[in-house]
Protein backbone atom coordinates (compact mmCIF):
# COMPACT_ATOMS: atom_id res chain seq x y z
CA UNK A 1 0.00 0.00 0.00
CA UNK A 2 1.85 3.55 -0.91
CA UNK A 3 1.26 6.41 1.38
CA UNK A 4 -1.17 7.93 -0.27
CA UNK A 5 -3.72 4.99 0.40
CA UNK A 6 -2.37 4.56 3.71
CA UNK A 7 -3.39 8.44 3.94
CA UNK A 8 -6.84 7.65 3.16
CA UNK A 9 -7.16 4.75 5.23
CA UNK A 10 -6.32 6.95 8.27
CA UNK A 11 -8.56 9.79 6.85
CA UNK A 12 -11.64 6.64 6.41
CA UNK A 13 -11.13 5.47 9.93
CA UNK A 14 -11.10 8.93 11.35
CA UNK A 15 -14.20 9.26 9.92
CA UNK A 16 -15.70 6.18 11.18
CA UNK A 17 -14.45 6.31 14.60
CA UNK A 18 -15.88 10.31 15.30
CA UNK A 19 -19.34 8.93 13.92
CA UNK A 20 -19.68 5.86 16.58
CA UNK A 21 -20.71 5.81 20.09
CA UNK A 22 -18.35 6.50 22.33
CA UNK A 23 -16.91 3.29 22.94
CA UNK A 24 -16.50 2.84 27.32
CA UNK A 25 -14.05 1.61 29.64
CA UNK A 26 -14.29 -1.47 31.03
CA UNK A 27 -12.03 -4.80 29.51
CA UNK A 28 -10.50 -1.66 27.03
CA UNK A 29 -7.89 0.10 26.58
CA UNK A 30 -6.67 2.84 29.22
CA UNK A 31 -7.46 5.43 26.11
CA UNK A 32 -10.90 4.65 26.67
CA UNK A 33 -10.40 6.67 30.18
CA UNK A 34 -9.64 10.15 27.79
CA UNK A 35 -13.10 9.41 25.93
CA UNK A 36 -14.71 8.85 29.49
CA UNK A 37 -13.90 11.90 30.43
CA UNK A 38 -14.48 13.76 27.91
CA UNK A 39 -17.85 12.62 27.27
CA UNK A 40 -18.74 12.93 31.24
CA UNK A 41 -17.21 16.70 30.82
CA UNK A 42 -14.86 16.06 33.83
CA UNK A 43 -11.28 16.20 34.91
CA UNK A 44 -8.87 12.78 35.55
CA UNK A 45 -5.95 12.37 37.94
CA UNK A 46 -3.57 9.40 37.68
CA UNK A 47 -2.02 7.69 40.69
CA UNK A 48 0.05 4.67 40.60
CA UNK A 49 -0.33 1.56 43.20
CA UNK A 50 2.13 -1.85 42.85
CA UNK A 51 0.73 -3.49 39.33
CA UNK A 52 -1.77 -0.97 38.20
CA UNK A 53 -2.67 2.51 38.28
CA UNK A 54 -6.32 4.40 39.48
CA UNK A 55 -7.78 7.04 36.72
CA UNK A 56 -9.70 8.85 38.99
CA UNK A 57 -12.13 11.55 36.60
CA UNK A 58 -14.05 14.10 39.00
CA UNK A 59 -17.32 15.09 37.24
CA UNK A 60 -20.88 16.93 38.55
CA UNK A 61 -20.39 16.29 42.34
CA UNK A 62 -19.50 12.59 41.18
CA UNK A 63 -15.68 10.78 41.46
CA UNK A 64 -15.16 8.25 39.33
CA UNK A 65 -12.28 5.65 39.08
CA UNK A 66 -10.91 3.52 36.92
CA UNK A 67 -8.39 0.64 37.50
CA UNK A 68 -5.93 0.10 35.15
CA UNK A 69 -3.64 -3.10 34.88
CA UNK A 70 0.24 -2.76 34.01
CA UNK A 71 -0.86 -4.28 30.52
CA UNK A 72 -3.37 -1.14 30.05
CA UNK A 73 -6.58 -2.82 29.84
CA UNK A 74 -9.41 -1.62 32.34
CA UNK A 75 -10.54 -4.22 35.46
CA UNK A 76 -12.48 -2.11 37.41
CA UNK A 77 -14.51 0.84 37.93
CA UNK A 78 -15.59 2.16 41.59
CA UNK A 79 -17.27 5.45 41.70
CA UNK A 80 -19.17 7.86 44.72
CA UNK A 81 -21.58 10.98 44.70
CA UNK A 82 -24.71 12.67 44.66
CA UNK A 83 -25.98 10.45 42.09
CA UNK A 84 -25.60 7.09 39.50
CA UNK A 85 -22.99 7.50 36.94
CA UNK A 86 -23.61 6.58 33.10
CA UNK A 87 -22.50 2.29 33.99
CA UNK A 88 -23.30 1.76 30.10
CA UNK A 89 -20.61 4.02 29.14
CA UNK A 90 -18.28 2.80 32.30
CA UNK A 91 -18.91 -0.82 31.84
CA UNK A 92 -18.70 -0.96 27.90
CA UNK A 93 -18.98 -4.04 26.65
CA UNK A 94 -20.00 -5.95 29.64
CA UNK A 95 -23.25 -3.25 30.15
CA UNK A 96 -25.65 -5.84 28.35
CA UNK A 97 -25.05 -9.17 30.83
CA UNK A 98 -25.07 -6.09 33.95
CA UNK A 99 -28.33 -5.08 32.54
CA UNK A 100 -30.04 -8.71 31.36
CA UNK A 101 -29.00 -9.50 35.24
CA UNK A 102 -30.59 -6.90 36.42
CA UNK A 103 -33.41 -7.49 34.81
CA UNK A 104 -34.04 -10.68 35.87
CA UNK A 105 -33.35 -9.73 39.73
CA UNK A 106 -35.83 -6.95 39.70
CA UNK A 107 -38.64 -9.84 38.33
CA UNK A 108 -38.21 -11.73 41.60
CA UNK A 109 -40.72 -11.75 44.53
CA UNK A 110 -40.84 -10.47 46.56
CA UNK A 111 -38.86 -7.95 45.03
CA UNK A 112 -36.19 -6.92 47.61
CA UNK A 113 -34.71 -3.34 48.04
CA UNK A 114 -31.62 -3.33 49.23
CA UNK A 115 -28.09 -2.16 48.70
CA UNK A 116 -27.28 -4.63 45.20
CA UNK A 117 -25.06 -7.32 44.95
CA UNK A 118 -24.99 -9.04 41.52
CA UNK A 119 -22.78 -11.52 40.59
CA UNK A 120 -22.78 -12.32 36.64
CA UNK A 121 -20.34 -14.77 34.37
CA UNK A 122 -18.24 -12.37 34.38
CA UNK A 123 -18.74 -9.24 36.23
CA UNK A 124 -19.45 -8.35 39.83
CA UNK A 125 -21.66 -5.44 40.32
CA UNK A 126 -21.70 -3.27 43.58
CA UNK A 127 -23.98 -0.76 44.59
CA UNK A 128 -25.00 1.10 47.66
CA UNK A 129 -26.48 4.69 49.63
CA UNK A 130 -28.73 6.68 49.54
CA UNK A 131 -30.22 10.28 48.53
CA UNK A 132 -27.23 12.72 47.80
CA UNK A 133 -24.65 9.90 48.29
CA UNK A 134 -24.51 7.00 45.65
CA UNK A 135 -21.78 4.54 45.95
CA UNK A 136 -20.68 1.07 44.11
CA UNK A 137 -17.79 -0.33 42.08
CA UNK A 138 -17.58 -2.94 38.81
CA UNK A 139 -14.57 -5.65 38.40
CA UNK A 140 -13.92 -8.25 35.77
CA UNK A 141 -12.92 -10.81 38.66
CA UNK A 142 -10.91 -12.99 36.03
CA UNK A 143 -8.99 -9.68 34.72
CA UNK A 144 -7.98 -8.46 38.07
CA UNK A 145 -4.11 -8.61 38.09
CA UNK A 146 -2.26 -11.08 40.35
CA UNK A 147 -1.54 -8.97 43.56
CA UNK A 148 -4.95 -6.99 43.32
CA UNK A 149 -7.54 -8.15 45.58
CA UNK A 150 -11.33 -6.80 45.46
CA UNK A 151 -10.85 -4.83 48.32
CA UNK A 152 -8.36 -2.84 46.62
CA UNK A 153 -11.15 -1.36 44.57
CA UNK A 154 -13.50 1.00 46.95
CA UNK B 1 -23.84 9.65 23.58
CA UNK B 2 -22.29 12.81 24.49
CA UNK B 3 -25.26 15.15 25.96
CA UNK B 4 -25.83 18.15 24.81
CA UNK B 5 -25.09 20.80 27.37
CA UNK B 6 -27.93 23.20 28.01
CA UNK B 7 -27.64 26.34 30.50
CA UNK B 8 -30.50 27.61 31.69
CA UNK B 9 -30.62 31.28 30.81
CA UNK B 10 -33.89 32.05 32.72
CA UNK B 11 -35.28 31.95 36.03
CA UNK B 12 -38.24 29.61 37.11
CA UNK B 13 -40.56 31.15 39.33
CA UNK B 14 -42.62 28.33 41.34
CA UNK B 15 -44.67 29.17 44.28
CA UNK B 16 -42.90 28.14 47.02
CA UNK B 17 -46.29 26.86 48.98
CA UNK B 18 -49.94 27.50 50.42
CA UNK B 19 -51.76 27.93 47.34
CA UNK B 20 -54.77 26.59 47.45
CA UNK B 21 -56.41 23.58 45.92
CA UNK B 22 -56.90 20.67 47.94
CA UNK B 23 -58.37 21.02 51.45
CA UNK B 24 -58.78 17.21 51.79
CA UNK B 25 -58.79 15.57 54.80
CA UNK B 26 -56.35 13.05 54.74
CA UNK B 27 -57.60 9.48 54.92
CA UNK B 28 -57.93 7.92 57.93
CA UNK B 29 -56.22 9.89 60.18
CA UNK B 30 -58.04 12.49 63.02
CA UNK B 31 -55.04 14.90 63.15
CA UNK B 32 -53.59 17.01 60.21
CA UNK B 33 -50.56 16.40 60.97
CA UNK B 34 -50.83 12.70 60.99
CA UNK B 35 -50.49 10.53 57.96
CA UNK B 36 -51.93 6.84 58.13
CA UNK B 37 -48.67 4.30 57.51
CA UNK B 38 -49.20 0.60 56.94
CA UNK B 39 -47.21 -1.74 56.43
CA UNK B 40 -48.14 -5.60 55.31
CA UNK B 41 -51.29 -4.55 52.94
CA UNK B 42 -52.28 -6.32 50.03
CA UNK B 43 -52.00 -5.03 46.64
CA UNK B 44 -49.84 -3.01 44.62
CA UNK B 45 -47.53 -2.33 48.04
CA UNK B 46 -47.11 -6.13 48.98
CA UNK B 47 -43.35 -6.45 49.39
CA UNK B 48 -42.19 -7.86 52.94
CA UNK B 49 -41.43 -4.48 55.51
CA UNK B 50 -42.40 -2.35 52.91
CA UNK B 51 -44.34 0.94 54.65
CA UNK B 52 -47.00 2.79 52.36
CA UNK B 53 -49.07 5.39 52.91
CA UNK B 54 -51.59 7.78 50.64
CA UNK B 55 -51.29 11.20 48.96
CA UNK B 56 -53.11 13.70 47.11
CA UNK B 57 -52.35 15.06 44.56
CA UNK B 58 -54.09 18.28 42.99
CA UNK B 59 -53.89 20.02 39.39
CA UNK B 60 -51.93 23.21 40.31
CA UNK B 61 -54.61 25.74 42.21
CA UNK B 62 -57.98 23.72 41.32
CA UNK B 63 -59.45 21.58 43.33
CA UNK B 64 -58.74 18.90 40.81
CA UNK B 65 -57.52 16.21 43.26
CA UNK B 66 -56.89 12.34 43.02
CA UNK B 67 -55.76 10.49 46.25
CA UNK B 68 -53.25 7.68 45.44
CA UNK B 69 -52.56 4.63 47.49
CA UNK B 70 -49.71 2.24 47.59
CA UNK B 71 -47.65 5.35 48.07
CA UNK B 72 -43.92 3.75 49.14
CA UNK B 73 -42.81 5.96 52.39
CA UNK B 74 -39.24 5.80 51.71
CA UNK B 75 -36.45 8.52 54.17
CA UNK B 76 -34.02 7.42 51.78
CA UNK B 77 -35.14 9.23 49.28
CA UNK B 78 -36.39 12.88 48.50
CA UNK B 79 -39.78 13.83 46.73
CA UNK B 80 -43.05 13.21 45.40
CA UNK B 81 -42.93 10.75 42.27
CA UNK B 82 -46.14 8.78 40.70
CA UNK B 83 -46.38 6.27 38.11
CA UNK B 84 -48.15 8.56 35.43
CA UNK B 85 -50.15 5.16 35.42
CA UNK B 86 -52.22 5.91 37.94
CA UNK B 87 -52.78 9.62 37.60
CA UNK B 88 -55.74 10.59 36.06
CA UNK B 89 -55.74 14.58 36.57
CA UNK B 90 -53.81 16.54 34.03
CA UNK B 91 -50.54 18.33 35.88
CA UNK B 92 -48.33 21.28 34.92
CA UNK B 93 -45.21 20.00 32.88
CA UNK B 94 -42.09 22.09 33.69
CA UNK B 95 -40.12 23.36 30.52
CA UNK B 96 -36.36 24.51 29.62
CA UNK B 97 -37.69 26.72 27.01
CA UNK B 98 -41.01 26.53 24.65
CA UNK B 99 -40.76 23.02 23.17
CA UNK B 100 -37.90 21.95 25.67
CA UNK B 101 -40.05 19.64 28.27
CA UNK B 102 -37.73 18.94 31.41
CA UNK B 103 -37.49 15.01 32.71
CA UNK B 104 -35.49 13.46 35.22
CA UNK B 105 -33.87 10.08 35.85
CA UNK B 106 -33.31 8.86 39.63
CA UNK B 107 -31.37 6.21 40.47
CA UNK B 108 -31.29 3.79 43.78
CA UNK B 109 -29.05 1.76 45.70
CA UNK B 110 -30.49 -1.22 44.58
CA UNK B 111 -29.72 -0.22 41.07
CA UNK B 112 -33.43 0.71 40.31
CA UNK B 113 -33.87 3.60 38.29
CA UNK B 114 -36.52 5.67 37.55
CA UNK B 115 -37.52 8.08 33.99
CA UNK B 116 -40.24 10.51 33.73
CA UNK B 117 -41.33 14.24 33.28
CA UNK B 118 -41.08 16.98 36.23
CA UNK B 119 -44.77 18.40 36.57
CA UNK B 120 -45.92 20.96 39.20
CA UNK B 121 -48.45 19.49 41.26
CA UNK B 122 -50.17 20.72 44.18
CA UNK B 123 -49.36 17.46 47.08
CA UNK B 124 -51.77 17.17 50.15
CA UNK B 125 -50.28 15.49 52.80
CA UNK B 126 -52.85 14.17 55.75
CA UNK B 127 -55.31 17.46 56.35
CA UNK B 128 -51.92 20.09 55.74
CA UNK B 129 -52.59 22.66 53.58
CA UNK B 130 -51.59 21.80 49.54
CA UNK B 131 -47.91 22.63 48.93
CA UNK B 132 -47.34 23.43 44.72
CA UNK B 133 -44.35 21.54 44.29
CA UNK B 134 -42.37 19.48 41.18
CA UNK B 135 -43.13 15.96 41.24
CA UNK B 136 -41.90 12.98 39.50
CA UNK B 137 -44.47 11.92 36.87
CA UNK B 138 -43.08 7.99 36.49
CA UNK B 139 -43.34 7.12 32.33
CA UNK B 140 -40.17 5.08 30.65
CA UNK B 141 -42.38 6.16 27.22
CA UNK B 142 -42.07 9.70 28.58
CA UNK B 143 -40.02 12.25 25.18
CA UNK B 144 -40.23 9.42 23.22
CA UNK B 145 -37.60 6.89 25.55
CA UNK B 146 -38.61 3.65 26.11
CA UNK B 147 -37.67 1.24 29.17
CA UNK B 148 -34.37 0.29 28.17
CA UNK B 149 -33.24 2.96 26.18
CA UNK B 150 -33.66 5.71 28.59
CA UNK B 151 -31.13 8.91 30.10
CA UNK B 152 -31.06 6.57 32.95
CA UNK B 153 -28.33 4.78 30.89
CA UNK B 154 -30.80 1.41 32.86
CA UNK B 155 -33.49 -0.41 33.03
CA UNK B 156 -36.57 1.47 34.47
CA UNK B 157 -39.50 0.63 36.14
CA UNK B 158 -42.36 0.48 34.31
CA UNK B 159 -45.06 -1.15 36.51
CA UNK B 160 -46.59 -0.51 39.61
CA UNK B 161 -46.95 -4.08 40.67
CA UNK B 162 -43.80 -4.77 39.46
CA UNK B 163 -42.34 -2.39 41.20
CA UNK B 164 -44.37 -3.03 44.47
CA UNK B 165 -45.66 0.82 44.71
CA UNK B 166 -48.21 3.19 42.55
CA UNK B 167 -45.44 5.98 43.71
CA UNK B 168 -42.86 7.11 46.42
CA UNK B 169 -43.07 9.25 48.93
CA UNK B 170 -39.75 10.37 49.33
CA UNK B 171 -39.29 12.29 53.22
CA UNK B 172 -35.58 11.92 53.80
CA UNK B 173 -33.30 14.23 55.71
CA UNK B 174 -33.28 17.01 52.33
CA UNK B 175 -35.24 19.45 50.76
CA UNK B 176 -34.93 18.85 47.24
CA UNK B 177 -33.77 15.05 45.70
CA UNK B 178 -30.60 16.60 44.08
CA UNK B 179 -29.73 20.27 45.25
CA UNK B 180 -26.46 22.30 44.40
CA UNK B 181 -24.69 19.74 42.23
CA UNK B 182 -27.66 19.79 39.86
CA UNK B 183 -28.37 23.19 40.26
CA UNK B 184 -24.31 23.93 39.37
CA UNK B 185 -23.57 21.14 37.10
CA UNK B 186 -25.53 20.85 33.25
CA UNK B 187 -23.37 17.48 33.28
CA UNK B 188 -25.29 16.28 36.21
CA UNK B 189 -27.04 12.61 35.58
CA UNK B 190 -30.36 13.86 36.86
CA UNK B 191 -32.20 16.84 35.06
CA UNK B 192 -32.76 16.69 31.24
CA UNK B 193 -34.27 18.83 28.34
CA UNK B 194 -36.02 16.69 26.12
CA UNK B 195 -37.57 17.53 22.43
CA UNK B 196 -38.81 15.24 19.69
CA UNK B 197 -37.13 12.23 21.63
CA UNK B 198 -33.63 13.73 22.48
CA UNK B 199 -33.30 14.91 25.72
CA UNK B 200 -29.52 16.33 26.94
CA UNK B 201 -28.89 17.10 30.78
CA UNK B 202 -29.25 20.70 31.83
CA UNK B 203 -28.33 22.58 34.89
CA UNK B 204 -31.78 22.55 37.13
CA UNK B 205 -32.36 25.71 39.33
CA UNK B 206 -33.54 24.52 42.96
CA UNK B 207 -36.90 26.03 42.07
CA UNK B 208 -37.73 23.05 39.42
CA UNK B 209 -36.14 20.38 41.25
CA UNK B 210 -38.59 17.34 42.70
CA UNK B 211 -38.58 18.19 46.57
CA UNK B 212 -39.67 16.91 49.77
CA UNK B 213 -43.18 18.17 50.21
CA UNK B 214 -42.72 18.67 53.98
CA UNK B 215 -40.45 21.56 53.91
CA UNK B 216 -42.97 23.21 52.34
CA UNK B 217 -45.59 23.12 54.56
CA UNK B 218 -46.44 26.17 56.33
CA UNK B 219 -45.59 25.22 59.83
CA UNK B 220 -45.16 21.55 59.96
CA UNK B 221 -41.74 21.86 57.47
CA UNK B 222 -38.90 20.52 59.70
CA UNK B 223 -39.24 17.11 59.60
CA UNK B 224 -41.34 14.22 60.70
CA UNK B 225 -41.84 11.29 63.17
CA UNK B 226 -42.41 7.80 62.27
CA UNK B 227 -43.79 5.62 64.91
CA UNK B 228 -44.25 2.27 63.76
CA UNK B 229 -45.67 -0.60 66.66
CA UNK B 230 -43.32 -3.64 67.08
CA UNK B 231 -44.07 -7.49 66.24
CA UNK B 232 -43.50 -10.74 67.73
CA UNK B 233 -40.24 -12.58 66.66
CA UNK B 234 -42.04 -14.70 63.81
CA UNK B 235 -43.24 -11.29 62.41
CA UNK B 236 -46.90 -10.00 61.57
CA UNK B 237 -49.23 -10.56 58.81
CA UNK B 238 -49.55 -6.29 58.91
CA UNK B 239 -48.63 -3.59 60.41
CA UNK B 240 -50.17 -0.05 61.01
CA UNK B 241 -48.59 3.19 62.26
CA UNK B 242 -48.06 6.72 61.50
CA UNK B 243 -45.79 9.82 60.22
CA UNK B 244 -46.28 12.56 62.09
CA UNK B 245 -45.12 16.21 60.21
CA UNK B 246 -43.47 18.78 62.08
CA UNK B 247 -40.91 18.16 65.09
CA UNK B 248 -42.16 20.55 68.19
CA UNK B 249 -44.42 22.14 65.89
CA UNK B 250 -47.40 20.92 67.40
CA UNK B 251 -49.01 19.78 70.66
CA UNK B 252 -48.46 16.25 68.71
CA UNK B 253 -44.71 16.31 67.61
CA UNK B 254 -42.56 17.22 70.78
CA UNK B 255 -40.08 15.14 71.12
CA UNK B 256 -40.12 13.24 74.86
CA UNK B 257 -37.68 13.58 77.26
CA UNK B 258 -34.47 11.36 76.25
CA UNK B 259 -34.12 11.63 72.55
CA UNK B 260 -30.78 11.63 71.20
CA UNK B 261 -30.03 13.40 68.09
CA UNK B 262 -27.73 11.49 65.79
CA UNK B 263 -26.60 14.73 63.06
CA UNK B 264 -25.46 13.44 59.64
CA UNK B 265 -22.81 14.65 57.44
CA UNK B 266 -23.79 16.70 54.72
CA UNK B 267 -24.51 13.86 51.78
CA UNK B 268 -26.81 12.06 54.66
CA UNK B 269 -24.77 10.08 56.38
CA UNK B 270 -24.32 8.56 59.60
CA UNK B 271 -21.24 6.41 60.80
CA UNK B 272 -21.70 2.31 62.20
CA UNK B 273 -19.18 0.63 63.66
CA UNK B 274 -19.85 -3.31 63.58
CA UNK B 275 -17.87 -6.46 64.90
CA UNK B 276 -14.82 -3.35 64.59
CA UNK B 277 -15.32 -2.38 61.16
CA UNK B 278 -16.59 1.22 60.54
CA UNK B 279 -19.52 1.52 57.96
CA UNK B 280 -21.57 4.12 56.06
CA UNK B 281 -24.76 4.09 56.95
CA UNK B 282 -28.94 5.28 56.20
CA UNK B 283 -31.41 4.81 58.59
CA UNK B 284 -33.77 4.00 55.34
CA UNK B 285 -37.81 2.72 55.61
CA UNK B 286 -37.10 2.04 51.76
CA UNK B 287 -34.92 -0.64 52.14
CA UNK B 288 -36.37 -4.16 53.59
CA UNK B 289 -34.42 -5.59 56.08
CA UNK B 290 -31.02 -4.80 57.93
CA UNK B 291 -28.33 -4.78 55.28
CA UNK B 292 -24.32 -5.08 56.97
CA UNK B 293 -21.46 -6.94 56.41
CA UNK B 294 -20.77 -10.18 58.03
CA UNK B 295 -18.95 -13.37 56.98
CA UNK B 296 -20.02 -15.19 60.01
CA UNK B 297 -23.61 -15.41 59.02
CA UNK B 298 -24.90 -17.72 56.58
CA UNK B 299 -26.51 -16.55 53.00
CA UNK B 300 -29.97 -18.51 52.36
CA UNK B 301 -29.65 -21.52 50.31
CA UNK B 302 -29.59 -20.42 46.74
CA UNK B 303 -31.36 -18.29 44.72
CA UNK B 304 -32.54 -16.53 47.41
CA UNK B 305 -29.52 -14.62 48.64
CA UNK B 306 -30.79 -11.52 49.93
CA UNK B 307 -31.08 -12.11 53.29
CA UNK B 308 -29.33 -14.27 56.04
CA UNK B 309 -30.10 -17.92 57.35
CA UNK B 310 -28.47 -18.23 60.49
CA UNK B 311 -29.31 -21.91 62.55
CA UNK B 312 -30.27 -19.83 65.16
CA UNK B 313 -31.41 -16.63 65.91
CA UNK B 314 -28.02 -14.22 66.09
CA UNK B 315 -28.46 -11.50 68.73
CA UNK B 316 -25.87 -8.38 67.51
CA UNK B 317 -25.54 -5.02 68.41
CA UNK B 318 -23.76 -2.08 66.58
CA UNK B 319 -22.69 1.25 67.48
CA UNK B 320 -24.59 4.23 65.39
CA UNK B 321 -21.99 7.51 65.54
CA UNK B 322 -23.42 10.94 64.94
CA UNK B 323 -20.77 13.79 62.86
CA UNK B 324 -21.90 15.83 66.37
CA UNK B 325 -20.38 12.68 68.06
CA UNK B 326 -23.32 11.22 70.04
CA UNK B 327 -23.29 7.93 69.91
CA UNK B 328 -25.38 4.58 70.63
CA UNK B 329 -25.49 0.89 70.68
CA UNK B 330 -28.37 -0.66 69.16
CA UNK B 331 -28.85 -4.30 69.77
CA UNK B 332 -30.83 -6.29 66.95
CA UNK B 333 -31.85 -9.79 66.24
CA UNK B 334 -31.19 -11.77 62.83
CA UNK B 335 -33.38 -14.55 62.50
CA UNK B 336 -33.57 -17.77 59.74
CA UNK B 337 -35.04 -15.47 57.03
CA UNK B 338 -36.16 -19.17 55.31
CA UNK B 339 -38.22 -20.07 58.21
CA UNK B 340 -39.61 -15.81 58.83
CA UNK B 341 -40.85 -15.70 55.31
CA UNK B 342 -43.27 -18.27 55.48
CA UNK B 343 -46.71 -15.78 55.20
CA UNK B 344 -46.14 -13.34 57.17
CA UNK B 345 -45.04 -9.83 55.64
CA UNK B 346 -43.32 -7.44 58.63
CA UNK B 347 -40.38 -8.64 60.67
CA UNK B 348 -37.91 -7.06 63.30
CA UNK B 349 -35.44 -9.59 62.32
CA UNK B 350 -34.71 -10.11 59.38
CA UNK B 351 -31.30 -8.90 57.70
CA UNK B 352 -29.13 -9.79 54.91
CA UNK B 353 -25.50 -9.21 53.42
CA UNK B 354 -24.01 -5.94 52.09
CA UNK B 355 -21.63 -4.90 49.74
CA UNK B 356 -17.92 -4.55 51.26
CA UNK B 357 -15.84 -2.27 49.65
CA UNK B 358 -13.03 -2.23 52.34
CA UNK B 359 -13.15 2.04 52.65
CA UNK B 360 -16.94 2.21 52.66
CA UNK B 361 -18.78 -0.58 53.96
CA UNK B 362 -22.75 -0.13 53.81
CA UNK B 363 -24.50 -0.94 57.36
CA UNK B 364 -28.05 -0.13 56.09
CA UNK B 365 -30.66 0.31 58.86
CA UNK B 366 -33.69 -0.55 57.21
CA UNK B 367 -37.67 -1.11 57.88
CA UNK B 368 -36.54 -3.56 61.37
CA UNK B 369 -35.01 -0.62 62.90
CA UNK B 370 -37.96 1.24 63.13
CA UNK B 371 -40.32 -0.95 64.93
CA UNK B 372 -40.81 -0.52 68.03
CA UNK B 373 -39.64 2.78 67.99
CA UNK B 374 -40.42 6.79 67.02
CA UNK B 375 -37.76 8.13 64.90
CA UNK B 376 -37.42 11.63 63.99
CA UNK B 377 -35.96 12.82 60.74
CA UNK B 378 -34.66 16.04 60.54
CA UNK B 379 -34.58 18.36 57.51
CA UNK B 380 -31.64 19.87 56.22
CA UNK B 381 -31.15 23.69 57.67
CA UNK B 382 -34.46 23.51 59.57
CA UNK B 383 -34.19 24.26 63.30
CA UNK B 384 -36.20 21.88 65.45
CA UNK B 385 -36.19 21.37 69.37
CA UNK B 386 -33.96 18.77 68.34
CA UNK B 387 -31.36 20.86 67.19
CA UNK B 388 -30.88 21.59 63.18
CA UNK B 389 -30.97 19.09 60.29
CA UNK B 390 -29.89 17.03 58.79
CA UNK B 391 -30.33 14.58 61.31
CA UNK B 392 -32.03 11.32 62.51
CA UNK B 393 -33.09 11.07 66.35
CA UNK B 394 -34.14 8.19 68.27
Amino acid sequence: MGPWAQIMLVIILIYLTAGTPVWAALGQAKASVEKDRAAMGGQVQSKLAPGYSVETITVAGMSIKEYVSSDGTIFAVAWRGTGAPNLRLLLGAYFDEYLDALTELQNKKPRIRRPLMLKTENLVVERSGHARNMWGRAFIPSHLPAMVSPKDIQ
Amino acid sequence: MPYRAVVIACLWLVSACGSGGGGNEGAGSHSPNVLTVTGGASGVCANVNQLCTQVTICQPGTSACQTISDILVDTGSIGVRIFGSVLSIPLQQEVESPGQIIGECVSFADGSALWGAVQLADVVLAGEPAVTVPIHVIAPTFAGQSISHNPCNSVVDSDPRKAGFNGILGIGLFTHDCGITCELNDNNTFYFSCAASTCGSIAAPLSTQVQNPVWLLPSDKNGVILTLPNVPATGAPVLSGSVTLGIGTAPNNSPPPGISTFTTDPSGSLTTVYKGTTAQSVIDTGSNGYFFPDSTLPLCPMPDQDFYCPLATANLSATLFGVNARQATVPFQVANAANLLTGNAVFNNLGGPSPFLSSSPTFDWGLPFFLGRVVFVGIEGQPSTLGTGPFYAF
